[in-house]
């Protein structure tokens, strides 16, 4: 869709002349069967869509929550005598107990009896199955 | 049937990463409101808080290189909120089970595969999860009508929408226990939407077969 399509589709009125220049739009007002002279599209009347005023930037709201939060966190972090490391120690903690978790998994993996072997390997396939049948649904949100 | 398939493998996946991911069994005794566990948690508080603002900032940043995208994700988390849940669930339990996988193969092969797939399960986590905090934020302080919207000064875009899903999150993470669950759900919440918009694209991930018509 053309940018100047796109404006009158957005505010009709501003741009009524538009309608007159542009076959595209005569054709698609056809294709609904709205006649393009008794047209009304009433923007107020239409439900909130998630783009309108998405695009605004409240530049003292983010920059006065952002320093809240670092105000609040760096007090918490000198009354409690935690050091900056600690923080980025306890965030790679998490990912090095996830890598021994799943290390010791596979350990066992390999340690267990072939059954077991083959059923992990269907469950493995069956999982996957079912996130590929998940993702070939397209997505609804905008059309919902 | 559909319905039914989505129902039995959200259960299924619910049992895998309940099992996978089982958190400690709580046993709170009386001895442990002493001194020391008190300090152990202004400590836990003091770090989730610095967490809080790194989140805030990455949530900032994300927002700012690709609101749209992030927009996208939270119109539909909250449009099929179910199926964003359950495709979480399986893709979190396709992730533990692929890297045990990769964790069999040989060195060479299984740990150049592993680093890739931490990548993308991380990637998926971080832009998932400010999804969410866009979807939050537009649920609770988003506005109902035009005439509102046009009314507030400061209170409206993706930016405050994703600051007020941030702060929300991270007051409801400093609850001991319960904070973690929500957390956790909410990553569930904010991988399967990832996933299911293929990061706020809305491409399908599979090109679909079509007989050539003469």
């Amino acid at each position: 869709m053309k940018e100047a399509c796109q404006r009158y589709l957005e505010e009709p009125e501003a741009h009524a002349g538009h309608l007159a220049d542009c076959e595209d739009c005569r054709a698609l007002f056809d294709t609904l069967g709205v006649p393009v002279e008794n047209r009304a599209v009433r923007v107020d009347a239409l439900p909130l869509a998630p783009w309108e005023s998405a695009a605004h930037r409240s530049w003292p709201l983010i920059a006065g929550g952002a320093l809240l939060v670092l105000v609040v966190a760096v007090a918490v972090c000198a009354w409690a005598g935690v050091p900056p490391l600690r923080v980025v120690q306890s965030s790679l903690s998490a990912i090095t107990g996830a890598r021994v978790t799943i290390g010791a998994a596979a350990a066992t993996l390999r340690q267990a009896s072939l059954v077991w072997q083959v059923a992990f390997g269907l469950f493995f396939v069956a999982v996957n199955t079912v996130l590929v049948l998940l993702l070939r649904r397209a997505p609804k949100g905008i059309d919902a | 049937m559909r319905k039914g398939v989505l129902l039995l493998a959200i259960v299924a996946a619910m049992i895998v990463t309940a099992s996978i991911a089982q958190p400690a069994p709580l046993d709170i005794r009386p001895a442990d409101f002493s001194l020391a566990n008190g300090l152990a948690m202004v400590q836990r508080t003091a770090v989730i808080l610095s967490l809080l603002f790194v989140w805030l900032i990455a949530a900032i940043v994300v927002t700012l290189m690709s609101a749209r995208e992030v927009r996208y994700s939270s119109v539909e988390l909250r449009a099929s909120a179910l199926h964003c849940f359950a495709l979480g669930l399986v893709a979190i339990t396709s992730f533990v089970l692929t890297a045990i996988v990769f964790s069999y193969l040989p060195s060479v092969i299984g740990v150049p595969l592993m680093i890739a797939l931490a990548v993308f399960a991380i990637v998926a986590k971080i832009y998932g999860a400010i999804a969410v905090f866009h979807a939050l934020g537009t649920i609770v302080a988003g506005a109902r009508s035009r005439e509102a919207l046009e009314r507030r000064r400061w209170l409206r875009g993706d930016l405050a929408m994703v600051l007020v899903g941030v702060l929300i999150l991270g007051a409801l993470r400093l609850v001991p226990v319960v904070g973690t669950i929500i957390w956790a759900l909410a990553s569930v919440f904010g991988v399967g939407t990832a996933l299911a918009t293929k990061f706020g694209r809305r491409e399908p991930w599979f090109l679909a077969w079509r007989p050539v018509e003469n």
